[in-house]
């Protein structure tokens, strides 16, 4: 891990001033009350409204940008380009590279650019997600690259990165099976909050009640097709909580879906205005 | 005969009809057309004996003769073309050794390529006569403009392969040792107009129609 040495960062005894930090009035708004801060409402699929725009970035071959809540996103397709290292065995395909950062400015507290393993981790999930709604066989040789940045992150980063991906690999003209859309849950023992903020992903929810079935969870979808591309999920949940965690999520997709076709379908006519023949 | 119809009917995301063309609501598992119907082109692929869109972008609608119609779906950007097996390329030469010239492929039929891709012509390929006794130094040289079809797409190691074993294929432009663009006197030879001396390329027979003045 890269470390900093040129910060001075004071005696020893010294602490971070972030420990003293008033904690308890946020955790006041997480007791079991009916509405959520933002005043959407618990058990219900209840998912942030949507600004999605595609074709923001002249120079790459698509892009596209979402924003829901306070989370902003931006992706960027480059390719198919020529294959840079050869190791592959099988050539009749092409390959798929996705990288996901987080600005430095993202976060509460301030990152760095250099990729850390998180971001890895949530690069790779992106790439698992992705992979199976392209048609890679139609691009041999050839690597696709996927670049995702997080602007801002309010919570389900990794939901609105699937979603920001596959638009802006369709307006990148890159062959599809299907959209993949995201959608994220987070699950309070009885109730579940649909595409949560920053602040109710991460807070301690211990006061509101017995710690079993408190989890997130992120399912990647393809609408038509009616498939899960994927399923990331974190804590400790019950079956049947999560197989009903996993049916909330494909409900949240499909009401995103009308939302993100309307983009594309403005997306393809402001690059070509419908001709009559 | 082919008549191109109705070019205006939209739809959006990856399989999927956008409520514009139908005007009803979206119903999952919208799809283009059976295969009774149409038959697929490009942009398109098949599932469970129907077609779906994998682009978004325009319907097109080719009308050939008493077949089924053609469907395909097109985005006026024009759609990134990869090269393919059998495909004539426009390559320019990049390095010549004594076995093979390397070549960077700029465009595909007349679409030209965003990136680069790289290609390989074997000294075998270069001719279909004599094929042992070609020397690549009197076939291309760097920075020629060469006319050539993909043969092969390679494996691990190698990049596109490509063939001027043709009439039509070779070198179209090439510039002098002192640095004038030459003009093709023989199917072997080329010939400088400020200097007029005779350089060797393996010339390509262009057809007069694609000639300028």
């Amino acid at each position: 891990m890269p470390v900093d040495t040129k910060r001075v960062r004071g005696p020893e005894v010294s602490q971070s001033p972030s420990l003293f930090l008033c904690k308890t009035a946020a955790n006041k708004s997480f007791t079991q009350k009916d509405a959520r801060v933002d005043g959407r409402q618990r058990g219900q699929v209840d998912v942030r409204s949507v600004f999605v725009r595609c074709g923001l970035i002249s120079q790459a071959k698509g892009s596209a940008y979402i924003e829901a809540g306070n989370t902003k996103l931006i992706c960027c397709v480059y390719g198919p380009r020529e294959m840079e290292r050869k190791d592959e065995t099988d050539m009749k395909s092409g390959r798929l590279m996705t990288d996901m950062r987080f600005a430095p400015f993202s976060c509460r507290e301030r990152g760095s650019w250099i990729q850390g393993s998180d971001e890895k981790d949530l690069s790779l999930m992106l790439l698992e997600s992705l992979r199976p709604g392209v048609c890679l066989h139609k691009y041999p040789r050839s690597q696709i690259e996927v670049n995702v940045m997080v602007l801002e992150n309010d919570g389900s980063v990794l939901a609105h990165a699937v979603t920001c991906a596959s638009m802006a690999l369709a307006d990148a003209g890159i062959e599809m099976y299907d959209l993949v859309l995201g959608c994220s849950i987070r699950q309070e023992s009885a109730t579940y909050l649909i595409d949560p903020t920053y602040l109710e992903e991460n807070g301690c929810n211990l006061a509101s009640g017995s710690g079993d079935n408190f989890g997130s969870l992120t399912v990647a979808f393809l609408p038509s097709l009616n498939q899960i591309s994927g399923l990331q999920s974190d804590g400790e949940m019950g079956e049947d909580i999560l197989t009903g965690g996993v049916r909330t999520c494909i409900e949240g997709c499909f009401k995103l879906y009308p939302v993100i076709q309307q983009a594309l379908t403005k997306a393809v006519r402001r690059k070509a205005p419908p001709s009559e023949n | 005969m082919s008549n191109k119809m109705a070019v205006i009917h939209l739809e959006s995301g990856c399989q999927q009809l956008v409520l514009n063309w139908d005007e009803t609501q979206y119903d999952f598992g919208d799809r283009l057309c059976s295969t009774d119907d149409c038959i697929p082109g490009t942009g398109v692929y098949l599932r469970h004996g129907y077609i779906y869109s994998s682009l978004a972008g325009y319907i097109l609608r080719k009308n050939e003769g008493e077949e089924l119609p053609v469907i395909s779906v097109v985005r006026e950007t024009e759609t990134q073309l990869l090269p393919d097996v059998g495909a004539i390329v426009t390559c320019k030469v990049t390095s010549i050794n004594s076995r093979f010239a390397k070549v960077h492929i700029l465009y595909v039929g007349s679409t030209p390529l965003k990136d680069r891709f790289r290609g390989t012509i074997r000294k075998e390929d270069v001719r279909a006569t004599e094929k042992d006794r070609v020397e690549t130094y009197k076939s291309f040289r760097p920075g020629d403009i060469v006319l050539a079809k993909v043969i092969s797409l390679g494996d691990v190691q190698s990049n596109y392969l490509l063939t001027t074993a043709e009439n039509e294929l070779g070198v179209v432009v090439a510039h002098s040792e002192a640095g004038a663009q030459m003009v093709p006197v023989s199917w072997c030879e080329m010939q400088c107009p400020r200097t007029h001396a005779k350089e060797f390329r393996k010339v390509a027979r262009v057809q007069p129609e694609y000639l300028l003045a």
